[in-house]
């Protein structure tokens, strides 16, 4: 996998003065897949993007996308020519109408593909005369996403796609990324929106404070977590569930519940030695999966 | 299609500098040609011409100052320069456009109203010579690139949609106040783009050779700032 | 022929997938013959990654259960066995009927019984994929 990888990091950092924004990421994000980034607000996710298309220097490390070295401004250009991207705050040219911007946008890429520009326009009725300026937030992130998806690109970023749309438009967002996918194109995506990651996502990366806390496949993290809720006559001490896997452990009264992100049967086994009256395991969804990994650093 | 971006982002200000600057410099020949008589001897429609030059020369370095406001930086501040740098272009590239487009336009601020003085002059039966335009031209264009240089530099160095306009303006100020002394003047673009150093002041003409040595340390000093300009943006992080 | 996926369960959603038209071939939804919506189609309309479409396809194909024809789609081969399979089904359920009026005659209620399945069933799902 690692040698195919569409974006693939070592030590990367970045610091803005003392402050560290990512440190020491290594990603690798698998061809052909829907991977979510996820983190908190701040947790790194639009610097690391940064890095990767060349508009901010990395303090150290190094990394590659679509096999091509990030810090060279020559092959900076060429891959972005493979690469589509929108930005976090889907700001464009306030001084252009819709159609100006599509046109000027269509003049760097030969592929363009007109019926998917026809779709966009019709699906999420932008106005081909409006000023973006005019435009409310909703209506510039769905320009932004015709912008990129309009493209044949080999790998598509997307900071945030899903941010100020309507219902509607984030369902319509997620069948373009699901078609996009099975047309081969690689999709790299932050959201906040747990529910639409869990659904399309096939890998998860998440950062938080500047660090990469969780790299896996969704299905590895939906088949390894797991909450398991125990009841004892005589609570045995925390430390008895010490082991590796667990993440937290919380007692309350007669009841305890251990969060595992693997190993779960070995905790039950040691529950059992311990004569529980009642075992019951239950899958964690990756909102709790987010919740507790955020609240364990 | 950067030349088309570039020029939709500079073009209402482009418009009402050139719309501006021509119906100012109209104003003064017309005006000019009311009140001058009285009060000079000398032929009075060169002089009159000339007052619309250095009014032109005043305006001009401020519109300059007001075109060359924009670019990366100021994308970023709005927040559009993550789209620009996405955008499979190096960022050399995108300097150039904008410095030729706005070469262009600095070009068509001078060349315009001077035309049209020149063609108010001509339809009220003052002709001016085309050479002394010329010379005119020659100096604005030459010496007031150092002004376009310095507005190209100072948009590439501060952020800040309103902080990098005052400090440009500021600088002009500065230059303008730092060589009114009568013994810097020798050395004040602006005093060299109006032209009165090599103004005659019994005939109201520009005389002697058109100051070549002059115009290309102007130019030189222009390119070196531009240079300048274009490394910042290069090395700079969005 | 319509599937639900549901991605909070702990189960991977190609297994969910692959067990939906399963029990479709067992209950008669799907026969002999069918053709299921081509992956991409799949995934569009479930709105599910392509590749988990892919992967409950290519399983169900080993399994013997699909034919995949490049180009052309998926289509269900349901063999003989599956008739047999159907009568094990009819017979499960009746045992686990049994079983659960006998867990309420014990004093407890629905909900706890689906609390009790549903924990030993993740827990033999987890012990084989462990061996």
């Amino acid at each position: 996998m690692t040698e195919s990888a569409v974006i693939e990091t070592n030590d990367l950092s970045k610091s803005y003065g003392g402050v560290r924004a990512v440190c020491g990421l290594n990603l690798s994000v698998p061809p052909s897949c829907i991977t979510a980034f996820l983190g908190l607000n701040g947790a790194g996710k639009s610097t690391t993007v940064k890095m990767l298309l060349g508009m901010i220097e990395p303090s150290s490390g190094e990394g590659r996308v679509l096999g091509s070295p990030i810090g060279d401004p020559a092959q900076s250009v060429a891959l972005r020519r493979r690469v589509a991207y929108v930005s976090e705050n889907k700001r464009l040219y306030d001084y252009m109408t819709v159609e100006q911007i599509i046109r000027f946008t269509r003049s760097f890429y030969p592929d363009w593909r007109a019926e998917v520009e026809r779709d966009f326009l019709h699906a999420y009725e932008l106005p081909p005369d409006r000023k973006i300026k005019k435009l409310s937030k909703g209506m510039r992130t769905k320009l932004a996403l015709l912008l990129a998806f309009a493209r044949r690109p080999e790998l598509l970023i997307l900071d945030e796609p899903s941010e100020g749309l309507d219902p509607v438009g984030i369902e319509q967002l997620l069948e373009s990324l699901v078609s996009r996918c099975a047309e081969g194109t690689s999709i790299f995506f932050s959201s906040h929106q747990i529910p639409e990651v869990e659904r399309i996502a096939d890998h998860i990366c998440m950062l938080d404070k500047g660090r990469l806390v969780i790299d896996a496949a969704m299905d590895d993290l939906r088949q390894s977590y797991r909450q398991i809720d125990l009841v004892f006559p005589s609570v045995p001490d925390e430390r008895e569930f010490r082991m590796a896997g667990v993440e937290s452990i919380r007692t309350k009264g007669h009841q305890m519940r251990v969060f595992a992100s693997r190993n779960a049967e070995t905790v039950m086994e040691r529950a059992r030695s311990f004569y529980p009256s009642s075992v019951e395991v239950s899958p964690v969804g990756l909102r709790d999966i987010f919740l507790e990994t955020i609240k364990e650093n | 299609m950067l030349w088309y971006k570039a020029w939709l982002e500079t073009r209402p200000r482009f418009l009402i500098c050139l719309i501006g600057i021509t119906a100012l410099c109209s104003f003064a020949v017309y005006h000019g040609d009311h009140q001058a008589l009285s009060y000079t001897g000398a032929d009075y429609y060169r002089y009159v011409l000339l007052s619309g030059h250095a009014m032109l020369c005043e305006s001009w370095v401020l519109a300059v100052t007001l075109l060359m406001m924009g670019g990366l930086l100021r994308e970023k501040v709005a927040g559009a320069s993550s789209f620009t740098l996405a955008l499979p272009v190096s960022r050399r590239r995108l300097m150039a456009v904008r410095i030729g487009v706005g070469l262009l336009q600095a070009f068509a601020l001078a060349i315009v109203p001077w035309s049209v003085m020149f063609f108010i002059g001509s339809v009220a039966g003052k002709t001016h010579s085309i050479t002394q335009a010329a010379f005119c031209l020659a100096l604005l264009l030459g010496g007031g690139l150092l002004f376009f240089a310095l507005a190209l530099l100072i948009s590439s160095l501060v952020e800040g949609e309103y902080t990098a306009p005052v400090v440009s303006f500021g600088i002009v100020i500065a230059i303008a106040v730092l060589f009114s002394d009568r013994a810097l003047r020798v050395y004040s673009p602006l005093a060299f783009i109006t032209g009165f150093a090599y103004l005659d002041r019994h005939t109201w003409l520009l005389t002697g050779p058109v100051p070549w040595l002059h115009l290309a340390t102007y130019l030189l000093l222009a390119a070196a700032l531009t240079a300048v300009s274009v490394k910042v943006i290069e090395w700079r992080q969005f | 022929m319509l599937f639900k996926l549901t991605p909070t369960t702990g189960q991977p959603l190609y297994i969910q997938l692959m067990q939906q038209i399963r029990h479709a071939t067992e209950t008669g939804a799907l026969e002999d013959g069918d053709q299921l919506p081509g992956i991409r189609t799949m995934a569009e309309e479930l709105v599910v990654s392509p590749n988990t479409v892919a992967k409950a396809y290519s399983e169900l194909e080993h399994e013997g259960l699909l034919d995949l024809r490049q180009g052309a789609g998926a289509f269900v081969c349901v063999r003989r066995r599956v008739r047999s399979r159907q009568d094990s089904v009819y017979e499960a359920r009746k045992r686990v009927g049994e079983l659960i009026s006998e867990l309420r005659e014990g004093g407890l209620l629905d909900d706890e019984i689906r609390r009790v399945f549903e924990a030993e069933l993740l827990h033999a799902v987890e012990t084989v994929a462990r061996r």
